[in-house]
């Protein structure tokens, strides 16, 4: 997929993907200070309240996806500074988008089944 | 006929690794070409671990305090600290490549004159890269006081 693209492309994506990243990430540490305090945001109940409630699955997964795409890519883009040739560039390749969709299924297995969305 | 791809392939003057980690190029530019590599690369760390660390969640809450025990630790809060800083850093540093990639805040072309500053390193270019440390010192002053503040 990353072939369909031009660099310019990527970079546009690596961007929007970090700044959007920011907000959520930024939310999801505001909700965590103030509901209703950090240790006790920790509490196992408290964790899997916030799992029941719908928009904070969704900005969780939000999280997952923008964080991953924007991290690996990042781990892209120093890899092919490190090294240019064309195994190389497309083992790197490979290498991140296979590492960005497990990371991403991994995370949203979590989300489901903590939420209670897999069971039933 | 060699194409360009196979000049590059059979080329020996890449430098990798050592070439970016050389330290005798530093300039403030330098330093944060690096630090925002170093600090991309130690938050997908983290962010890694942060996904497993959560995932213990699907195995009830004993699996839970178990991995709380493990995290909740004057060394886990260290850590946390400097996941603060750096991602702070990252993000306001982030903000400003976007800044110099869209040519804002770069200035006009001029010649280059001894002793040959790089013209593309104004004051606004630095304290950027100034504004993304303090900023990341506050947040970690701040990180400190939440995970040690006793709440």
């Amino acid at each position: 997929m990353i072939g369909m693209l031009k660099e310019g492309q990527i970079m546009k994506i690596h961007y929007i993907t970090g700044i959007a990243a920011l907000f959520v990430v930024a939310v999801h540490i505001i909700v965590r200070l103030i509901t209703p305090s950090f240790s006790l945001s920790l509490v196992y109940e408290n964790v899997i309240k916030n799992y029941h409630n719908t928009p904070y699955i969704i900005l969780l997964e939000s999280i997952l996806i923008l964080v991953a795409i924007h991290g690996f890519n990042g781990l892209r883009i120093i890899l092919l500074e490190l090294r240019q040739n064309k195994p190389w560039e497309d083992g790197v390749a490979i290498f991140t988008i296979a590492a960005t969709i497990a990371l991403i299924a991994y995370g949203t297995r979590t989300i489901i089944v903590a939420s209670g969305l897999g069971l039933g | 006929m060699e194409t360009t791809r196979e000049k590059n392939d059979s080329r020996d003057n890449r430098e990798g690794l050592k070439g970016w980690l050389n330290p005798s190029r530093y300039g403030w530019e330098r330093i944060s070409y690096w630090l925002q590599r170093l600090t991309g690369v130690f938050l997908l760390v983290y962010f890694v671990g942060h996904i497993y660390e959560t995932s213990s969640l699907v195995r009830g809450e004993n699996a839970w305090n178990a991995m709380l025990e493990l995290t909740q630790t004057p060394w886990g809060h260290i850590f946390l600290i400097l996941v603060i800083g750096t991602s702070t850093f990252h993000s306001t540093n982030g903000i400003r490549l976007i800044f110099t990639h869209a040519g804002k805040g770069l200035g006009n072309p001029e010649r280059p004159d001894y002793p040959y500053h790089a013209m593309s390193l104004n004051y606004r270019q630095k304290s950027g890269i100034w504004v993304a440390l303090i900023l990341s010192a506050i947040a970690m002053l701040y990180g400190s006081s939440v995970l040690f503040g006793g709440e």
